[in-house]
């Protein structure tokens, strides 16, 4: 892994306009879109439904961007790609951590163009406090979907993986609470959704907007952390069982 | 061919196997190729040739047998960019330009040759700001040779580089491949084109059934599988009475011509004029490779 390699890893996926559009330009739209229909100007609790609201979308926004950047393994296998890697000094070691380097660089841009939308357009007022538990919490809680993202990249072919991410991000999406605020959901539902790993990737944010249906900073981390031994677990298994293969 | 240096061989396989379930797809194979030498690796689908080349490269481990590449393993010669390779059915990745994926290869080597120059060695340079996925299958078996000379290898191991060329491409693909080896790379190919081995290889390894039927150069391959080709007119006579003539391994009629295959057809030819004298039009070739690849082929598989 070196700089070059990083850069053209990273102008590979800007150039994928479903990625430019999923992890990109629809939770800035559904942002706009949710803080516009949802809320009125008069509504006492305004600051903390947009706040909600962009969390929500930042979570999103990253969990996207790393369902994608695993969906790059499956092509990249399927081309032969992987084969020809083999034959350069990059270890499979070094190919796996470089993907989940980039899993987590391709959600900054959201992480940028959302707050900054947030501030100029809808006015949210933060402290810095607030804003580094949002932003660090969100995009470390991303770690945990970069590695979900690469274990389906192993697992799927090009042809099942669309379906099966498009699965996963409605599973996510509606149930884990990211496309509707969990303010909204029937009292079942908010029992389920904890269930769920992208619950748990909006509670740093959302904890630092309300306490309300929140959960506490260390509990997170500890789930969100969980998710990632387990799944990285997953994915060093099934990276070994490939390598064995060969 | 004696004289042995301190220079490693720059392959070195010996008693190599491997097994696919039931199924021998490398049936211990011993094979040594020198510095410098352009090696032709020939034989029908199945015959163990892009097994045999995986191994080489390190991409597929051994059941038994060792494989030195340039006196190291083959994993320790692919960290030191000391091979390059074109595996069969590799594609390109779509989302990138000819240069940038060679730029990205490069960048993983550690004394890579500038990318313009790999580029320019596999006539490849003008298609540099092309997306992969608007190459032919031509072009982009140019780009993928300027990959695999990126590194600038010692060793060059192509599997099957022209299978999806038309004659024109195939033939300025081995032009480029052979300028490029003026500078005494060596390089293994696989090919089921015949006319590649005998045009553009020093030696031609023949495999089948997961050995090595024959080894040696054009000529010698050719001899080892009977020679020559003998054609005549030859009035009043039949197969069977050819086929008993000396030497004769094979005898078939062309029309009113007479195609025998002959181990010694100087033989065969004496004894045919003594009791055919009104023999005309005669004709002695050496035999194709493509004799030679059918009748090693068949040999072998009799023998198993």
């Amino acid at each position: 892994m070196n700089l070059t390699y990083a850069r053209i890893e990273l102008k590979r996926a800007f150039r994928n306009p479903r990625f430019m559009i999923f992890a990109f330009v629809f939770p800035v739209f559904l942002f706009l879109l949710q803080t516009n229909v949802f809320i009125t100007d008069g509504d006492p609790g305004k600051a903390t439904a947009t706040g909600v609201i962009m969390v929500n979308m930042l979570a999103f926004g990253v969990f996207f961007a790393a369902m994608s950047n695993g969906g790059r393994l499956a092509t990249e296998r399927a081309a032969g790609w992987q084969r020809q890697l083999r034959l350069t000094p990059l270890t499979g070691r070094g190919y796996m951590f470089g993907k989940g380097l980039t899993g987590l660089l391709l959600g900054v841009p959201v992480l940028v163009a959302v707050p900054v939308l947030a501030v100029l357009a809808n006015g949210v007022e933060l402290d810095a406090a607030q804003w580094t538990r949002i932003l660090v919490g969100t995009w470390l809680g991303a770690i945990p979907f970069v590695l979900l993202g690469m274990l389906i990249g192993q697992l799927a072919r090009p042809d099942t993986l669309q379906p099966l991410n498009m699965g996963l991000s409605l599973v996510m999406g509606f149930l884990g609470g990211m496309w509707i605020p969990v303010d909204t959901m029937p009292t079942w539902m908010q029992q389920v959704a904890p269930i769920l790993p992208s619950y748990w990737l909006m509670q740093p944010g959302r904890g630092a907007i309300t306490g309300d249906l929140s959960r506490s900073l260390g509990l997170t981390a500890a789930v969100l952390a969980a998710w990632a031994i387990v799944l990285g677990g997953l994915v060093i298994w099934r990276y070994r069982k490939d390598a064995a293969r060969a | 061919m004696s004289n042995t240096t301190s220079t490693p061989p720059a392959v070195a396989l010996s008693g190599l196997r491997k097994h696919y379930g039931a199924v021998a797809a490398v049936d211990g194979v011993d094979l040594v190729i020198r510095p410098g030498e352009v090696v032709a690796l020939l034989g029908p689908n199945g015959a163990g040739k892009s097994t045999t080349i995986d191994m080489i490269l390190g991409l597929t481990a051994p059941d038994a047998g060792q494989v030195r590449v340039l006196g190291r393993s083959p994993a320790a010669a692919v960290r030191e960019g000391a091979i390059g390779a074109m595996l069969q059915n590799g594609t390109l990745l779509d989302d990138l330009t000819v240069g940038e994926t060679v730029r990205l290869v490069a960048s993983l080597h550690r004394h890579p040759m500038p990318v313009e120059r790999a580029l320019r060695r596999a006539g490849a340079e003008d298609l540099a700001h092309r997306r992969a996925n608007r190459l032919s299958g031509g072009q982009s078996q140019r780009v993928r040779f300027a990959i695999a000379l990126v590194s600038d290898p010692e060793l060059l191991v192509l599997d099957e580089p022209t299978a999806a060329m038309d004659p024109a491409t195939r033939r300025d693909f081995w032009k480029a491949m052979y300028e490029d080896t003026a500078g005494g790379r060596t390089v293994l190919f696989a090919t089921h084109y015949l006319e590649e081995a005998e045009e553009y290889a020093d030696r031609v390894v023949l495999m089948n059934g997961g050995r090595i039927a024959a080894d040696g150069s054009v000529a010698e391959v050719r001899a080892a599988a009977g020679g020559r080709t003998i054609r005549a007119v030859i009035p009043g006579t039949d197969e069977a009475a050819l086929r008993v003539l000396p030497a004769v391994t094979s005898c078939a009629f062309r029309g009113a011509r007479a195609e025998i295959a002959s181990a010694d057809s100087d033989a065969t030819l004496r004894a045919l004029i003594e009791r055919f004298p009104a023999a005309r039009d005669i004709e002695v070739a050496a035999a194709g490779l493509e004799s030679a690849f059918l009748s090693l082929t068949a040999e072998t598989e009799s023998a198993r």
